[in-house]
């Protein structure tokens, strides 16, 4: 495991960030996520895609333990998620739900309400972080935003928590193409900064463009997974696979480059194989 | 003194009856079965009940208007979970509410001196108190569902902050217990302007002086805010350590 200043991100340099060991979740009788075995790595865009119903808001509210598996674990870091305090982990990798809602009615309460005592300075290189000028929108009262704009301030508001994760559902299913290209480049900027996001979506062509990596769900299954740029991420969501048929673009263990275009090695990453300490790794550059 | 009307007098007041079972007949109204045992029961319920107070205020003793109380309060749980229905512990949590709301309410009167032991008095004051801190029970679960089915996004959008279920539950608690509040608080800023109230009428009614009979009539205001309010309070929490689960999720809720 080494990198070097400039060196383009090879997947399986990266640390698994989460590992699904074969996690099912039975509701009702009905089985929303089957038998799931995934590594998401650390410090790229993984984007889980497939139609609505396929399992995908499920398998990211397992991640942070707003929900529990029937059955198999789920590891960050290494460590079962179930042996870690569930705030802490929560802060560690924070979830943005699909519809932004506001939680209070002022911009800058916003961006405090899980970091209270935030200075006024980190509220304002937080707005400019996700693209919402300070001068402007500090004042404004949240249900004055418009929906990418809401969108981009509950980003703000998870990261003053200083997450080293984002879990994004659907974070531009409700947006007009122009405010979805502004939060999409907002992710990959936090990437960029040496953040990891895993994002569901059933935009299956976006997910491609803003993500390293991908995994397709269908019916709870995953029937493929790769590099974004291998995958005929079209074919694979229309064509749902014979049973229990996993379509590997390539092994994403040993793929090479996965998006030269804008995924530079941060600096200084970590090169530990295993941290000891799943909520206290190494320090990001 | 007003003479206490006797048992002919009753009888007489029976043609009452007789007057809305001649309106829901002529207006062909489908109620006159309703009204006539509605009317029946209400006598024989009220028969039973001066019968039940009659043998308590002469047997009963403290500890016995205590244990009819407290009988009370289980009755008056049972009403109150209907409202929180989907709500994990919902008897538990109302009864809770209801006994600290009584129990508190009342010591502090008994033990102030404001009331006295007899069961005459601890009875009918004792139902009032159970009586208000049941109903707050009441709004505060219907409020606290109302709010887990419709604010669950937004609870949840906390949670996933890191907040602890407390503070991720804290917009949703004080509208439980401010909605739970509002009756009382506005029954006791119009008392007297738009009808005169129990207590103070049927004192006034037994030939007590008005001005006296004010002052039982203020203390069963100032009773009933902070038996609702307490009541409201302790129902809620309790019933917020039960919407949580130990990984600080907030429990599926039937819509």
């Amino acid at each position: 495991m080494r990198r070097t200043p400039g060196a383009y991100v090879v997947l399986v340099d990266r640390a698994d960030l989460f590992s699904l060991e074969d996690v099912s979740l039975v509701v009702d009788g009905r089985r929303i996520l089957d038998g799931v075995d995934e590594h998401i790595h650390d410090g790229v865009v993984t984007a889980v895609a497939g139609p609505s119903g396929s399992g995908k808001s499920t398998l990211l509210r397992l991640l942070n333990r707003l929900a529990e598996p029937t059955s198999g674990r789920i590891l960050f870091r290494g460590t079962d998620v179930r042996e870690l305090d569930v705030l802490e982990l929560r802060r560690h990798a924070v979830l943005v739900p699909q519809h932004a809602v506001a939680l209070t009615d002022d911009v800058a309460a916003e961006v405090r309400v899980a970091a209270p005592g935030l200075p006024d300075d980190a509220v304002r290189a937080l707005l400019s972080r996700v693209a919402l000028d300070p001068a402007e929108f500090l004042g404004r009262r949240p249900a004055s935003l418009s929906g990418g704009e809401l969108q981009r301030l509950c980003l703000a508001r998870a990261l003053a928590v200083g997450p080293d994760a984002l879990l994004l559902d659907e974070p531009t299913s409700a947006l007009d193409p122009r405010s979805a290209d502004a939060v999409d480049s907002v992710i990959r900027s936090l990437v960029d900064s040496g953040l990891a996001v895993v994002l569901v979506s059933h935009d299956v062509v976006r997910a491609g463009r803003v993500a390293d990596d991908v995994r397709v769900l269908h019916d709870g299954r995953v029937t493929a997974r790769g590099p974004a740029r291998d995958l005929d991420l079209h074919h694979e969501l229309m064509s749902p696979p014979a049973d229990g048929h996993v379509h590997p673009a390539d092994d994403p263990r040993t793929h090479g480059p996965a998006h030269p275009q804008h995924a530079p090695a941060p600096p200084g990453a970590p090169t530990t194989d295993g941290p000891p300490d799943p909520l206290h790794p190494p320090e990001q550059p | 003194m007003t003479t206490i009307p006797s048992w002919t007098a009753v009888a007489v007041s029976g043609l009452l009856v007789l007057v809305a079972v001649a309106i829901a007949s002529w207006q062909r109204l489908g109620i006159t079965r309703d009204v006539v045992v509605a009317a029946l029961r209400a006598l024989v319920q009220l028969v039973a009940i001066g019968a039940v107070l009659a043998w308590l205020f002469t047997h009963a003793g403290v500890a016995g208007a205590l244990a009819w109380i407290l009988a009370m309060t289980f009755v008056a749980a049972n009403e109150s979970r209907r409202r929180g229905r989907g709500i994990p512990r919902a008897y538990t949590s109302a009864l809770v509410g209801i006994l600290v709301g009584t129990a508190s309410t009342l010591g502090v009167l008994v033990v102030g001196g404001v009331i006295s032991t007899e069961p005459q008095v601890l009875i009918p004051i004792g139902g009032m108190v159970v009586s208000g801190s049941m109903q707050a029970a009441s709004l505060t679960l219907s409020s606290l569902r109302r709010s887990v089915v419709d604010n669950r996004p937004a609870v949840e959008a906390a949670l996933s902050l890191g907040l602890p279920a407390h503070q991720a539950f804290a917009r949703e608690m004080r509208t439980a217990v401010r909605t739970a509040l509002i009756p009382t608080v506005d029954s006791t800023r119009v008392v007297g302007l738009i009808s005169l109230p129990g207590t103070m009428t049927g004192l006034i009614i037994a030939g007590v002086d008005p001005l006296e009979a004010i002052r039982y009539q203020i203390i069963v205001m100032y009773m009933l805010l902070a038996a609702w309010a307490v009541s409201a309070l302790v129902t809620a929490r309790a019933a917020q350590g039960a919407l949580f689960d130990d990984a600080q999720r907030l429990v599926p809720i039937p819509a």
